[in-house]
């Protein structure tokens, strides 16, 4: 589904220039669930910054569901992201002022899903999140749990083939944290891809593969589960 | 999709509540300054435009070119209009209407009714074919061709005949009878203040008279047929002119005449001289229209600078949707459609503010403005015009701005979103400069134009104009006994004294010229003559700086002395006051043709300003001439003034009961010449006002989001040791340096623009360098009060509490 070659993104001041991905090399097939880890600053983010279309690689190649994306413009970024990737965030990055249902709606609306099919979705998708008693509740009145389940809510809810989190359980206690990364695996199950950016080496457990990052290069890539295999980067 | 937009945008308004009353009441406070003065000035602009083909109407007066300035006024020779007429074929139809000498007051009787009217107007019959006012009885087709046929307005019909149909019934003006023709309706849009149309035949001028191309009587209009080109009618007739000598100087005519088009009489007409239209002020009505300006982008910078000084806070949404899908045009859609209804509201505020306040400004300006958007699609479409324009001014900037946001920038948490440490917001610093500079610009010019109004006001005229009552003779026994009259005036205890002539100060006054001798050649001056009675010197209290006043002791002193002014001492050569005395001097006298009289300076009095003080010192000379004795000034003594009135009533009713007596006081006279200096002040003052308000507003918003971003700062210093005061400091200075800049822009341009203002009056303050100072210190002080605000409450908060939260 994804695959960089020499990927490459450098940060800029008047006076730094600051290296965070190093010629990259990566590939991640459909249906895998992968883990990115390292240490701070290592450049994890980044990846999937770039990966996810957030951000504009300075060099190398970004190929996805073969073509080539690393030069698309603004509008082409848009328009993948929307219909083709789903966010997950440490702090969640639910909007203040609508509600769970309406921050769950809100990708359906920028892809033009007419509202009865919308309402259908959305319900659907927080009955699978468990999260349906509280779909008028403003996100400030939810716990952190129930507000990373609403995040997910809306990163699936167009059934987007791939996943991005970024430690989706960070802010978490340990059992909302479960909870989230139980819902993310049965997500997988399910089909989805699902890179996962993490500092936990527990919540790196539930995925098939963890890529090790250091200096924003790619150090190792270790096979998680029964597979206990690995190779160099 | 656009639900969802009014939803969020709905909500915002009402989660960050200060935020969104400050941009309220600030837009809605700039638009109504607007509409308010938007109505005012589109008023001003209608004069004239409602009568058909008023387009191809021209006023003609005249150009006077004297030593330091060309004067223009407003009435010109009869000759002008029988010549445009008759010799050139561009013209269709001519109309003279001649200067009342006086003000105007004619005496109407109908019925049982008696009345004093104003209004009156003496013209060719073609008045109503230059002037195609509407009728509402009888028909314009040759109604003044009668001379004893009146054409009266609407409102002139009701108050003496009621709502009946007037046509056909008979009434008295001036003791003189006149046959109703027609009825026009009364527009408060005509430059013309008209009651009532008669014809010039009435008066029975001699046709010698009416052949003058010197006796400026007569303001004179030309209906030009279609297609003509007025420049060079105005060249051809300018030769015209240039051929004809004037009778009483014998030199070429030295006059230029001009066309002035009918749409503009009423507002290009302030300086002219004799003009008794209804005249506004284009100065006026373009300084408003700025300061309009001023305030609706005073109004808008704050919206500018408050939404991008709290975009901090809409960038993790702005984050939010560009992960999602959100593309960068449709973020700049919703925040622009945020900003619409922002000003959406405003506009209704605004709207429901205009109605609340009109009827004042109505009152104050004597204008019957009407602001209803339900009956006007105009206005209607107006305001959506305005809504738009102000939603877009405002909001397409921080539109951009958030729009441009870079998703992984701001959710990692506001990086390149604010400035970094050591950069300056130029574009939020620049736009507080320039809402300053026009607040210091507008103290300035209301300070200024105050400290004028004042001196108008307070000048000392160089005569003492408190407690005299002033009236016109009427009746024939009035007239004729006019001593006996004076002689029964002086009789009550509280009457000081009575002056009878013609030429007080505040009233009409005439010019014409007087015959000197100079190096043995006998030259024309024009002078102002005030034509004057033994007391007019002591009844205004007149300082004689050499000679003496007239006197009945000196026999002489009725057919053959002048006492004549300062300036005309100067302007006729005559060096210094005591030189002048014996001085000889000739007056072709009125009336009476070819009498010349002869005589010589007698006293010299100090310069007293008979005028407005627009107006320069002119040349004046104080001759008797009973010919003239139209007019009386009572002093009264202080101790009982209504006594005095009470006295002159009854010595009135005595004398020509016919007649009710009109009076008013001199001082009366001289308020109303500066009326619209008046308004414009008071204008001024509240408008300047609205727009430090409404700066203050955003001033106050940003000192508030200042305080919020540099929370930790001020938390780190007071657990440092910093006080209270040095933290109210540290954040009040950075405003206070803006402030102060923007007094260095203001200050110069205000400068300019009040001197260009001031250039309008013969008599004016010079600048006061402290109004400078005042305006810094007022515009800083006010700055200073709304920034120290929150900058004491984040001053005061507890520290711990500060760091805990960042």
């Amino acid at each position: 589904m994804i695959q960089t070659q020499n990927l490459e993104k450098v940060y800029r001041t008047d006076e730094i220039h600051t290296t965070a991905l190093n010629k990259v090399n990566l590939e991640v097939k459909a249906g895998e669930f992968v883990a990115v880890m390292g240490p701070s600053g290592c450049g994890k983010s980044t990846l999937l910054n770039l990966l996810g279309l957030l951000d504009d690689p300075d060099a190398g190649s970004l190929v996805f569901n073969g073509t080539e994306v690393a030069h698309f413009s603004e509008r082409q970024r848009a328009d993948l992201r929307k219909s083709s990737i789903g966010f997950v965030f440490q702090s969640f990055n639910l909007i203040d002022e609508l509600t769970v249902f309406e921050n769950v709606e809100l990708p359906l609306i920028y892809l033009g899903v007419k509202n009865p099919e919308r309402r259908r979705r959305v319900e659907e998708v927080l009955e699978k999140v468990q999260i349906t008693h509280r779909m008028n509740h403003y996100p400030q009145q939810l716990s952190g749990g129930q507000q990373q389940r609403v995040a997910v809510a809306r990163a699936v809810v167009n059934q987007p083939p791939l996943i991005l989190a970024d430690e989706p359980t960070g802010n978490l206690d340990s059992s909302n944290g479960n909870e989230v990364m139980d819902l993310l695996s049965e997500l997988n199950r399910q089909g989805t891809t699902i890179i996962m950016v993490t500092h936990s080496e527990h919540d790196a457990r539930y995925s098939h593969r963890i890529i090790r990052m250091l200096d924003g290069q790619t150090i190792m890539t270790e096979v998680t589960a029964d597979q206990a295999q690995v190779t160099l980067a | 999709m656009f639900q969802n937009y009014f939803k969020i945008a709905y909500r915002n308004l009402l989660r960050h509540k200060g935020f969104s009353f400050i941009n309220i009441a600030g837009l809605a406070l700039g638009l109504t300054a607007c509409l308010l003065l938007g109505l005012f000035v589109y008023d001003e602009l209608q004069y004239d435009k409602f009568l058909p083909e008023g387009e191809r109407v021209y006023r003609v007066y005249n150009n006077v070119q004297s030593e330091e300035s060309t004067d223009q006024i407003a009435c010109v020779p009869p000759m002008f209009g029988t010549t445009l007429k008759e010799d050139f074929p561009e013209v269709e139809t001519m109309l003279r209407i001649i200067m009342q000498p006086w003000e105007g007051q004619s005496l109407v009787e109908a019925g049982d009714k008696k009345m004093y009217e104003k209004g009156g107007l003496v013209s060719d019959p073609t008045f109503f074919q230059v002037f195609p006012l509407k009728f509402i009885y009888g028909s314009p087709e040759k109604v003044l061709d009668d001379p004893a046929s009146v054409v009266i307005s609407d409102k002139f019909s009701d108050r003496v005949f009621g709502t009946a149909d007037p046509v056909g019934k008979k009434i008295t003006i001036d003791k003189e009878s006149y046959l109703v023709k027609g009825v026009f309706e009364s527009n408060p849009k005509f430059h013309l203040p008209v009651n009532f149309v008669v014809n010039i035949a009435r008066m029975q001028l001699e046709p010698e008279r009416m052949k003058s191309w010197g006796w400026q009587q007569f303001y004179t209009y030309v209906k030009l047929k279609k297609g003509a080109d007025p420049a060079l009618l105005l060249s051809k007739f300018q030769a015209e002119t240039r051929k004809q000598i004037d009778e009483e100087t014998h030199q070429p005519f030295k006059y230029t005449p001009a066309l002035q088009p009918l749409r503009e009489v009423h507002l290009y007409s302030a300086s002219f001289k004799y003009d008794q239209s209804i005249r506004g002020n284009i100065t006026y009505v373009k300084a408003l229209s700025v300061i309009a300006l001023f305030i609706l982008v005073i109004a808008c910078f704050n919206f500018v600078n408050l939404a991008t000084a709290k975009s901090l806070q809409r960038a993790k949404e702005v984050g939010v949707r560009k992960t999602i899908g959100a593309s960068r045009g449709q973020l700049m859609l919703q925040f622009l459609g945020e900003t619409l209804l922002l000003t959406f509201i405003s506009v209704v505020f605004a709207a429901a503010l205009t109605s609340l306040l009109l009827p004042s400004l109505n009152a104050f300006t004597e204008k019957e403005m009407a602001f209803n958007i339900f009956s006007s699609p105009g206005l209607l479409l107006l305001l959506l015009g305005l809504l738009l324009v102000v939603g877009i001014l405002a909001g397409l900037y921080p539109a951009v701005v958030l729009a441009n946001f870079k998703p992984v920038s701001v959710l990692k948490g506001g990086l390149a979103i604010t400035n970094g440490p050591g950069k300056t917001p130029w574009l939020r610093h620049s736009l507080i400069v320039l809402q300053f500079s026009l607040s210091v610009f507008l103290i300035i010019c209301a300070v200024v134009v105050y400290q004028q109004v004042s001196f108008l006001h307070n000048k000392d005229l160089g005569f003492n104009k408190d407690q005299i009552m002033f009236f016109e003779m009427r009746g024939d026994n009035m007239y004729k006994n006019y001593e006996t009259f004076k002689t029964e005036l002086l009789k009550n205890p509280n009457v000081a004294s009575v002056s009878i002539g013609y030429g007080f100060p505040g009233d009409a006054t005439a010019g014409d010229g007087i015959y000197i001798t100079k190096n043995g050649e006998r030259v024309s001056h024009s002078v102002t003559h005030l034509m004057v009675d033994y007391d007019y010197i002591n009844t205004l209290g007149l300082k004689l700086v050499a000679g003496r006043g007239l006197s009945k002791e000196f026999p002489t002193d009725k057919d053959a002395a002048f006492v004549i002014n300062e300036t005309a001492v100067k302007e006729l050569g005559f060096g210094t006051p005591q030189k002048a005395l014996g001085q000889k001097m000739e007056w072709k006298m009125w009336a009476e043709k070819d009498t010349i009289k002869k005589g010589e300076v007698v006293g010299v009095v100090k310069d007293f300003h008979f005028k407005s003080l627009f107006d320069k010192m002119d040349p004046t000379i104080l001759q008797i001439f009973p010919g003239a004795n139209w007019k009386v000034a009572v002093k009264m003594k202080s101790s009982n003034v209504a006594g005095g009135i009470a006295h002159v009533k009854n010595v009135w009713d005595g004398f020509s009961p016919e007649y009710p007596i009109e009076y008013k006081f001199m001082d009366d006279n001289f308020e109303v010449m500066y009326k619209s200096e008046d308004k414009l002040k008071t204008l001024l003052w509240i408008f300047t006002g609205m727009a430090i308000f409404v700066g203050c507003l955003g001033l106050f918003g940003l000192a508030a989001y200042a305080a919020e971003r540099r929370k930790k700062e001020i938390g780190i210093r007071k657990i440092l040791g910093a006080e209270t005061s040095s933290i109210v400091s540290l954040l009040s200075k950075e405003f206070l340096k803006l402030v102060l800049i923007a007094a260095l822009i203001a200050m110069p341009l205000a400068w300019f623009a009040m001197r260009k203002w001031l250039e309008d009056f013969a008599y004016r303050i010079d600048i006061p360098l402290w109004v400078f100072g005042a305006a810094v210190i007022l515009a800083g002080v006010v700055a200073f009060l709304t920034v120290s605000y929150q900058a004491l409450r984040a001053a005061t908060l507890n520290p711990v509490k500060n760091l805990r939260m960042d």
